[in-house]
C-alpha cells in the first residue's frame, strides 16, 4: 500500500503539468502511468500551441472569440476566457522551463498560422511541438524528483462514501495489484482514439481515465463531438500536421483544383478542421477524390522550408510513402483524431465526484465544444493541467489521509482472475476491438445519419456481449500485455456506446457532429451539453446549458 | 508476401531453462510496404497473444518499439519488411542489447534513464527570471531541434560499443541530452556541466565507433554531439581526467609541425614528457614494436608543402575568430 | 587503373609493412599508384573533435590536390577512408559550407570543386577488379586457412557517407576477398564492431577489453587469423594483443593480417616483402598453414 496527497494518472502533457503544479504547491505528489512518461501520445501533437501574447501585440479576446466560433458555440465561454487569458503565461512558463520554441528575427518567440484563426498565434518547435514540450516537462519532472509509478495500470478508482480515495493498480512488470491511496486523484489519461479504426492515435490511447470515471459514476460530456483531422496519411492513418497548411500548403482534388476556395472563400485550407474535413469528404463522395483521398501539396513551399519546418512529416512521407514532400503531393483523408468530449469538469478540473479531477483530452471543461481549433489542445493540457494540480494541492491541505483497507485489492484481483480463467471460445480481444473500430468508422463518421448510427449502436452492443465472454490468451504474471488489452477494451466498448448514444440523440448538425438528416444547427433545442451517466442499461443521457459571457451565437462561416 | 519472423523469446516464469529463452518462428503474410512492427502486431493479435513487446504510435515518435532486427537496433515501426528480409525471407527480431530483458522483446530501461538523470537533464539558467521569454536566436533553436528530436527509444544505448564493456559510461543518449543544454544559449551552467562530463565515464570514453549514429532512427547523431562536447571542453580549456583534450591538442600540434601524424611524439605529448608512470606503462608495447623494427621514429620528416598546411590551419582558426564560432554544415 | 595514392600516416610510421605490401599487391593487379606526398593527415577523427571545420579544410586541400592530378584517391586505411568520406559528404551536401572551406584554400591557389572520388583499396579490389578476377590471379590459394574479417568502424559507419546505397556489396567486400584468396570466412559478431583504438590512451582498460573480446570471439569460432583493412585496428588488435590477453588472463595468440598481407600471400608474394615478420603476433602458423617457406 502506498500513500500520497495527490496522485496523477497519466504522464502526458496534462498529467506532468498537473503533477508539477501540485508538487510546487507543496503536496506530496506522484504520477502513475501505464507507459514510460515520454511514450505518451502528447508526442504526436505536431503543429504548435496557441496563445495571444500581449507583448507581441495580440489580444486574448480575439483568441477566445475564435475558439468560441470554432466550437460552434458549444464551448463554455467562461472556461474559454480562462483558456485564452492564461495562454500567454503558460507559453512563457514553458519557454522558461526550456522549450526550444521557434523565434522571430528579434529573438523573441515566433508564430505560424493555424486553422480557424485570422492571426498567426501558434507557437511551435518545427513540427514536433508536442514531443518537444513533453520532453521538457519530463526534464522538469526529473528535476523535481517526482515519484513516478512507471508502467503501472490502474484497474479501478477507490470510491468510498461518494468520494475518490485512491486507486487500485497493477505493476505491469510483476502483475501485482496494489492499493495507492490519495486525497485527490487527477485523471490525465488522454483520449479514446482506439475506439475508431483507423485513428491517428497511438495504440495506448484507450480512454482508460474516461472509463474509470464513468464506472465510478462521473458523467461524461459531449462525447458525440469527435474530431476528424483533415490530413491523415492514406494507408496507416498517421497524422500530417495542420502546420503543413499553416505554412501555406494546398489541398487539391483529382482535377487539381484548390477546392477549399469553394467551401471557405476567406480561410480556404485554414478553415476550422470540421469544415475542411467535411469539404474533403464531399469532394471524395462526389467523385473528385483519388482512391478515397485528396492531395496535400507542399511543393511550392520549397525544399528548405519543408526540411526545416516540417521535417518530421517529411520523414514520415519518405518512410511510409517513399518520397519527399518537396517532390510530390501526398494523399490524405479525414481520419479520427481527437474527442472534444470527456469527463465533465469545472474550470478547476474537478469532476462531479469529490476528490476526483480530470485534465487534458480526457476532460471536458468545455473549451472545445463542438470542434477544437488546431493547437488549442496543447494549450488545454497545460492550462487546465496546472489549474487541476493547483486546486487539488490546496484542497488536500485540509483533508486527512484516507483510510482504505488493503483488502480492497481483492475486488480487482477477483475480476482479473475471472477474466484470466475464462475458457477460450475462438473470439479474441483484437477481433472485438477491430469490429468495434470498423463499426464506428463506418457509421459515426464525418457525416452521420439516424440509420447508420442505429446500425453502429447495434454493432457496439454485440461487441459488448462478446467482450463478456472473451478469453485472455496469455495467463502469465510478468508483463502480460494481453491482459492489459482486455482491460482497456472493457473501457472502450462502453465509451463507444456513449459516443453513439449521444450522437443519435443530438438531432442537429453542430461542429464536428454533422448529420445528413439534420443538416442545420438548432440553437433553440440543442444549444446544450450532453451528459452521459453509466447505468446497468447503458448510458443515461441528460443535458446541461452552455455558459455564455460575451459572444452571441452567429452563423458560422470561414 | 509470405515471410518468417524468427523471434527471440524470453519467459521468466517458465519452469525449465530451455523454455525460458528460445527462438520461435512465425509465418506472416506481410504486405510489401508494411513494417516489421505491423508483422509483430499481426502475430500478437492473431497468432500468439503471449508475444510481448512495447509499441504505440506507429509513426516513429513515441520511441516504444526499439528492438534489434538482424542484429542491429532500430524502431520496428520504421523498419520496412522489404528492407529487413534476409535469406529465405527470414527476419531476425531480438530485444535491445545492453539492457536486461523483462519478457520477450521488452527490456528494462532503467539503466537508460539512470544515465539521463545523471547529466542533470534540465535547463539551468542563471540570473533573475525575465517576465517575458528569454531572447535566443532562431538559428540556435533550430540547431537544438536536431538533438531534441531524440525520442529516448534506447537504440543507441542498445548498440553502444563502450557500454558493452563498461556500464559506467554515460552513453550516447544521455550525452546527447547533455549537449542539448550545453548548446542551449539560455543555460548558464556550461562550465560546470563540461567539468562533470569530463570525468571518467563521460565524453572521453566514447570510442567514436559510430554505432549510435548508424542506429539512431531520428538522425540525432549522438556521437557527433559527444564530439561537439569535446570541442566545447577544448574551447573552455577544462582539465579532463583522461588526457582527452591533450591528446587532441598534441594531435593538432603534430599535424601542424609535420603535416602528418607522429605517433611517438603524440604519445609523449599526450601524457607529458615527465609523466613517467604512464609512459612506463606503454613501454612493453613500445619494446615489442622496437623488437619488430616498427617503432615509429621520434624525428619525422615533414611532408613537402607543410607550410601550406600550417597556413590553412591558422586561417581556419581565424575564420572561427571572425565569425565567433566554427562554421557548420547544414 | 591509376590512382592518387594516399597511404596515410600509420602505413608510413607504425605499420611500414602495410605500405610495402599494399604497393606490392597493387603492382600485381596493374594498379598504378601516384603517391600524394604533399597530402596532410586526415585528422583521423581526433582533430575533428577539436575543430571539425579545420579538419574539413585540410581534407578539402587533399581533395583539391587530387582533382588537379585528375585522379581518384586510393586509401589503404579504414579510418582515413571514413574521415575522407564524411568530409566529402559534408562538403557535397552543403555548397555554402564548401564555399567557406574554399575561402580558406584560396590563398594556397586551391579550390575543391566537389568532383573527387575516394576509394579504399578493398573497394577497388571488390568493385573495380572484382572478386572473380582476384581469384584468377591467386597462385597460392589459402586453402584451409580460417580467416575472421575485421572491417574497422570507419569503413562501415555511417553507411550514408560510405555509398552503401549505390554499392551494397561494400558491406560484404572483405568476406568476398577472403574467399577469393581461397581462405574460409569465419563470421563473428565483432567483425563490424570497434577495436577500441581511439580510447587506448584514454581508457586503456575498455580498449583492451574490446581487443580481447573480438580476438577471443574469432578464435572461439575457429579462426587461424584475422584480417583488417585498417592499420589503426591493426595497431590495437596486434600491437596491444599481449596486453589485452594479460588483462583477461587468457592466451589469445591470434595473428592479425593487413588486407594486402593476406592478398600478397595468395598472390605468391615473398613473405619478406609483405613484412610478415613485423607483425607483433607471430604469423608463423599462418605461413606454415599456407605452405610458405620461412627463410
Amino acid at each position: 500500500m502506498y500513500q500520497h496527497d495527490v496522485l496523477v494518472i497519466g504522464a502526458g502533457l496534462a498529467g506532468m503539468r498537473a503533477a508539477l503544479a501540485a508538487q510546487q504547491a507543496g503536496a506530496d505528489t506522484a504520477i502513475i502511468t501505464k507507459v514510460t512518461p515520454v511514450r505518451s501520445h502528447s508526442n504526436a501533437a505536431q503543429g504548435g500551441i496557441n496563445a495571444a501574447l500581449t507583448h507581441l501585440g495580440d489580444d486574448w479576446h480575439e483568441h477566445a472569440y475564435e475558439t468560441v466560433k470554432g466550437s460552434d458555440y458549444l464551448g463554455d465561454q467562461d472556461a474559454i476566457e480562462i483558456l485564452a487569458q492564461d495562454a500567454g503565461r503558460s507559453i512563457i512558463e514553458l519557454e522558461h522551463m526550456g522549450v526550444i520554441f521557434s523565434r522571430g528575427p528579434d529573438g523573441k518567440l515566433g508564430t505560424r498560422h493555424f486553422g480557424g484563426q485570422q492571426r498567426a498565434r501558434t507557437f511551435y518547435v518545427a513540427d514536433i511541438t508536442g514531443a518537444a514540450i513533453l520532453h521538457v516537462l519530463f526534464e522538469q519532472i526529473l528535476k523535481a524528483k517526482t515519484r513516478v509509478y512507471e508502467e503501472w495500470f490502474v484497474t479501478s478508482l477507490i470510491m468510498e462514501d461518494g468520494e475518490c480515495r485512491g486507486v487500485v493498480a497493477m505493476e505491469i512488470k510483476s502483475g501485482k495489484l496494489e492499493v495507492i491511496t490519495a486525497k485527490a486523484v487527477i485523471l490525465a489519461t488522454g483520449g479514446c482514439g482506439r475506439v475508431f479504426e483507423p485513428s491517428t492515435n497511438g495504440l495506448i490511447v484507450t480512454g482508460d481515465g474516461m472509463g474509470l470515471a464513468y464506472n465510478a459514476g462521473a458523467p461524461l460530456m459531449d462525447m458525440e463531438m469527435t474530431q476528424f483531422h483533415p490530413t491523415t496519411l492514406k494507408n496507416n492513418g498517421i497524422l500530417m500536421t495542420e502546420a503543413a497548411r499553416g505554412e501555406g500548403g494546398y489541398l487539391l482534388n483529382s482535377k487539381g483544383e484548390r477546392f477549399m476556395e469553394k467551401y471557405a472563400p476567406t480561410f480556404k485550407e485554414l478553415a476550422s478542421r470540421d469544415v475542411v474535413s467535411r469539404s474533403e469528404q464531399t469532394e471524395i463522395n462526389e467523385g473528385r477524390g483519388i482512391d478515397g483521398c485528396v492531395l496535400l501539396d507542399l511543393r511550392h513551399l520549397g525544399r528548405e522550408a519543408i526540411e526545416t519546418k516540417l521535417a518530421y512529416i517529411n520523414e514520415i512521407a519518405i518512410d511510409y510513402m517513399g518520397f519527399s514532400l518537396a517532390d510530390k503531393p501526398i494523399p490524405v483523408r479525414p481520419g479520427y483524431h481527437y474527442i472534444m468530449g470527456g469527463i465533465k469538469t469545472n474550470v478547476d478540473g474537478l469532476t462531479k465526484i469529490p476528490g476526483l479531477y480530470a485534465a487534458g483530452e480526457t476532460a471536458c471543461v468545455s473549451v472545445h465544444g463542438g470542434n477544437r481549433l488546431g493547437a488549442n489542445s496543447l494549450l488545454d493540457t497545460v492550462v487546465f493541467g496546472r489549474r487541476s494540480g493547483e486546486h487539488a494541492a490546496q484542497m488536500v491541505k485540509s483533508k486527512p489521509a484516507p483510510k482504505v483497507s488493503e483488502a480492497r485489492v481483492q475486488q480487482d484481483e477477483k475480476h482479473i482472475k475471472a477474466l484470466l480463467d475464462r475458457p477460450a471460445n475462438g473470439d479474441s480481444v483484437a477481433k472485438i476491438r477491430l469490429d468495434m473500430g470498423n463499426a464506428m468508422t463506418e457509421n459515426v463518421q464525418v457525416f452521420r445519419n439516424e440509420q447508420g448510427m442505429k446500425t453502429a449502436l447495434a454493432d457496439i452492443k454485440k461487441t459488448q456481449e462478446r467482450y463478456k465472454k472473451v478469453a485472455v490468451g496469455n495467463k502469465g504474471k510478468v508483463f502480460n500485455t494481453s491482459l492489459i488489452f482486455a482491460l482497456e477494451l472493457g473501457f472502450m466498448v462502453d465509451l463507444a456506446e456513449v459516443i453513439v448514444a449521444g450522437a443519435l440523440a443530438r438531432k442537429e448538425s453542430r461542429g464536428a457532429h454533422a448529420r445528413t438528416d439534420f443538416p442545420d444547427r438548432d440553437d433553440v433545442n440543442w444549444m446544450k451539453h450532453t451528459l452521459a451517466y453509466n447505468t446497468e442499461n447503458g448510458p443515461k443521457l441528460d443535458y446541461l446549458p452552455v455558459v455564455f459571457t460575451q459572444w452571441e451565437p452567429k452563423v458560422r462561416s470561414y | 508476401m509470405q515471410i518468417t519472423l524468427k523471434v527471440k523469446r524470453y519467459n521468466p516464469e517458465a519452469t525449465s531453462e530451455d523454455k525460458k529463452s528460445y527462438f520461435q518462428e512465425y509465418k506472416v503474410d506481410a504486405p510489401a510496404d508494411s513494417t516489421v512492427l505491423d508483422s509483430l502486431i499481426q502475430i500478437r493479435e492473431y497468432q500468439d497473444e503471449s508475444l510481448t513487446l512495447r509499441c504505440s504510435c506507429r509513426g516513429a515518435i513515441c520511441g516504444s518499439c526499439a528492438m534489434r532486427v538482424n542484429g542491429h537496433a532500430g524502431l520496428m515501426c520504421k523498419t520496412k519488411v522489404e528492407k529487413a528480409l534476409g535469406k529465405n525471407n527470414v527476419i531476425l527480431v531480438e530485444p535491445m542489447g545492453n539492457q536486461p530483458v523483462v519478457k520477450d522483446l521488452v527490456v528494462d530501461m532503467s539503466l537508460f534513464f539512470d544515465k539521463v538523470r545523471a547529466v542533470e537533464p534540465y535547463l539551468q539558467p542563471v540570473g533573475p527570471e525575465p517576465k517575458e521569454e528569454r531572447i535566443a536566436s532562431n538559428e540556435d533553436m533550430l540547431h537544438l531541434v536536431g538533438v531534441m528530436s531524440c525520442i529516448m527509444c534506447g537504440a543507441c544505448v542498445s548498440d553502444c560499443t563502450v557500454l558493452e564493456m563498461d556500464p559506467n559510461f554515460l552513453g550516447p543518449a544521455a550525452l546527447a541530452k547533455a549537449y542539448r543544454f550545453v548548446a542551449d544559449p539560455r543555460d548558464g551552467k556550461t562550465k560546470e556541466r563540461i567539468t562533470e562530463y569530463n570525468k571518467y565515464g563521460g565524453i572521453w570514453d566514447c570510442t567514436r565507433c559510430m554505432e549510435c549514429v548508424q542506429v539512431c532512427p531520428k538522425g540525432v547523431d549522438p556521437m557527433g554531439r559527444i564530439m561537439m562536447l569535446r570541442t566545447k571542453a577544448d574551447e573552455l580549456g577544462t582539465k579532463d581526467y583522461s588526457y582527452g583534450v591533450r591528446h587532441a591538442d598534441a594531435f593538432e600540434d603534430s599535424v601542424k609541425k609535420g603535416g602528418k601524424l607522429n605517433e611517438a611524439e603524440l604519445v609523449i605529448n599526450t601524457f607529458g614528457f615527465f609523466n613517467v608512470p604512464k609512459l612506463l606503462g606503454m613501454l612493453p608495447v613500445a619494446m615489442r614494436a622496437a623488437y619488430k623494427r616498427k617503432m615509429p621514429s621520434l624525428f619525422h620528416k615533414s611532408i613537402p608543402g607543410v607550410q601550406s598546411v600550417r597556413r590553412i590551419m591558422s586561417k581556419a582558426h581565424e575564420v572561427e575568430k571572425v565569425q565567433g564560432k566554427k562554421p557548420m554544415p547544414r | 587503373m591509376k590512382f592518387a595514392f594516399y597511404p596515410g600516416c600509420v602505413s608510413k610510421g607504425g605499420c611500414p609493412e602495410l605500405f610495402a605490401s599494399a604497393v606490392a599487391v597493387a603492382e600485381k593487379f596493374g594498379i598504378e599508384l601516384d603517391e600524394m606526398k604533399g597530402a596532410s593527415c586526415t585528422g583521423a577523427g581526433i582533430l575533428q573533435e577539436k575543430n571539425r571545420f579545420l579538419g574539413d579544410c585540410l581534407n578539402a586541400r587533399t581533395f583539391a590536390m587530387a582533382e588537379n592530378m585528375g585522379l581518384p584517391i586510393l586509401t589503404i586505411c579504414s579510418t582515413c577512408q571514413g574521415v575522407f568520406s564524411q568530409a566529402h559528404q559534408r562538403l557535397d551536401r552543403d555548397p555554402s559550407y564548401r564555399a567557406q572551406v574554399n575561402e580558406v584554400l584560396k590563398e594556397e591557389g586551391l579550390e575543391y570543386k566537389g568532383t573527387v572520388e575516394v576509394k579504399h583499396m578493398l573497394w577497388v579490389l571488390a568493385e573495380d577488379i572484382g572478386a572473380t578476377e582476384v581469384k584468377k590471379r591467386v597462385v597460392r590459394p589459402l586453402t584451409g586457412l580460417r580467416v575472421a574479417p575485421f572491417y574497422g568502424c570507419y569503413l562501415v559507419r555511417p553507411s550514408s557517407a560510405l555509398g552503401f546505397d549505390m554499392h551494397p556489396a561494400r558491406q560484404t567486400s572483405l568476406e568476398s576477398i577472403i574467399e577469393a584468396c581461397g581462405a574460409e570466412v569465419v563470421d563473428f559478431p565483432g567483425k563490424t564492431r570497434c577495436c577500441g583504438f581511439p580510447i587506448t590512451t584514454i581508457n586503456e582498460k575498455n580498449s583492451m577489453g574490446m581487443v580481447a573480446k573480438h580476438t577471443l570471439d574469432a578464435k572461439d569460432r575457429g579462426a587461424d587469423a584475422m584480417v583488417t583493412p585498417c592499420p589503426l585496428c591493426h595497431l590495437n588488435l596486434d600491437g596491444y594483443q599481449p596486453k589485452a590477453a594479460a588483462q583477461v588472463n587468457e592466451n589469445i595468440d591470434l595473428p592479425i593480417l593487413h588486407l594486402p598481407q593476406m592478398l600478397g600471400l595468395a598472390l605468391g608474394l615473398d613473405s619478406n616483402i609483405l613484412g610478415m615478420g613485423r607483425n607483433i603476433m607471430t604469423t608463423y602458423n599462418v605461413l606454415m598453414k599456407v605452405g610458405v617457406k620461412i627463410h
